[in-house]
């Protein structure tokens, strides 16, 4: 159960770092000009509704995930992300049918890019930064309802101040744009719930479809996208000891298209699992929908 | 009729001598190529920071090649430091800078 919670979060997480980049659903080292500033909006929807077990859980988290980019330098960027969450769980438990739910806004997370290598020539880049960043618990993390305290994965917030880290790449031409990033999670305990440490291995490929042929001026860009994401979690730890049913690794495949004009971009794209290897009875996730737009100004 | 085509032919004439005025009345030109510039997104940051530079009259970008036409105002001229700024400022790099039409003459 508790590693729902983790894929959404990171899932979210990875959704928020991606307010500077092309990918749809993670970070990468394009540019925020100095002074300026990049808003981003998505809204994510996640099914996990295979359970095999006899509760037959069937989980729903809906997501709006707000970022704000702002360029302190040329090379050094901070990035805000709040999200917001309506989560659903049903399950059957004994003969009866059971519904329980939490809607609220989440845990911030702010992280610091810094471009430490970059490598301009005529209509391409190449850049590595590394990030650093801190998630706040600014998320509710002890809502009830009549059944008592909710599970972990269906509070907003985890509670705790949990650190992240990590570097991407960028590989930029007029033609096509290749990103990848390593990232590493590391939290803390709160309420006598640690959630488990996770890496996670992005790659993404977005070439242009359209236009075929560039004109003139700065005409707007239709990206075809592929994405992988590779998440490894270690077991969650409930009251000091580990938790059976929780970690493990997910490799996602996300098949997405972007259109992107000077000013704004829209973009959409669907995450589906093509392995995943949990431990125990963690929930499976079936697929993970995500939409949005990002503004320059 | 008639005096519909004389109303047109006016406005025409109106508009080209506007134009005429504003061509005449524009600074120097240069042309400023930008390495790194690879994306629409990008270009948003480029032309915000050139744009803010003082004299700046209008700007041409062109995604292709990787240039950036930059007119001043009449009498105005840019700087070379102030435009490589400009762009650095941006997250790109410049190339090479170079002025490809003189302003209109003193007292046009």
């Amino acid at each position: 159960m508790h590693s729902v919670l983790k894929l959404a979060m990171a899932s979210l997480s990875l959704a928020a770092a991606a307010a500077w980049s092309a990918p749809i659903t993670f970070n990468t080292a394009l540019p925020v000009h100095e002074g300026g500033y990049v808003w981003r909006e998505q809204l994510i929807f996640r099914q996990s509704a295979d359970d095999p077990t006899p509760a037959r859980r069937d989980m729903q988290v809906t997501g709006l995930v707000s970022v704000l980019g702002y360029g302190v330098t040329a090379d050094f960027a901070l990035f805000g992300m709040l999200p917001w969450f309506d989560k659903r769980l049903d399950m059957r438990m004994g003969e009866q049918d059971l519904s329980r739910s939490q809607s609220g806004v989440g845990d911030l997370t702010v992280l610091g890019r810094y471009t430490a290598y970059q490598y301009d020539a005529p209509g391409r880049t190449l850049r590595i930064a590394p990030f650093l960043g801190v998630k706040a618990p600014t998320g509710e993390d002890d809502a009830r309802d009549g059944l008592g305290r909710l599970p972990p994965a269906l509070q907003s917030g985890s509670g705790s101040w949990d650190a992240l880290g990590g570097a991407v790449l960028t590989y930029q031409t007029l033609d096509f744009q290749i990103d990848s990033q390593l990232s590493y999670q590391a939290n803390r305990e709160a309420n006598g719930f640690q959630a488990g440490n996770r890496w996670r291995v992005d790659g993404s490929l977005q070439y242009r479809l359209l236009p075929r042929r560039l004109g003139g001026g700065v005409p707007a860009f239709l990206y075809g996208v592929l994405e992988a994401r590779l998440l490894h979690a270690t077991k969650d730890r409930v009251g000091g000891s580990a938790d059976p049913n929780s970690g493990g690794a997910t490799l996602f495949i996300s098949p997405g298209l972007q259109y992107v004009t000077k000013k704004w971009i829209l973009e959409a794209g669907v995450q589906v699992p093509v392995q995943q290897r949990l431990n125990g009875s963690a929930l499976e996730t079936d697929y993970l929908f995500t939409s949005g737009f990002r503004v320059n100004f | 009729m008639k005096f519909i085509n004389y109303i047109q032919a006016l406005g025409m004439a109106v508009s080209l001598l506007m134009a005429t005025a504003a061509a005449l009345a524009a600074g120097p030109s240069y042309r400023l190529a930008v390495d790194g510039l690879a994306c629409p997104f990008c270009a948003y940051g480029i032309e915000k920071k050139l744009s803010a530079l003082a004299g700046v009259e209008r700007l041409e970008t062109n995604i292709e090649d990787g240039s950036v036409i930059v007119t001043m105002q009449d009498g105005a001229i840019l700087d070379e430091a102030a435009a490589q700024q400009a762009v650095k400022a941006a997250g790109f790099s410049l190339r090479t800078f170079e002025q490809v039409a003189p302003g209109a003459p003193e007292g046009q």
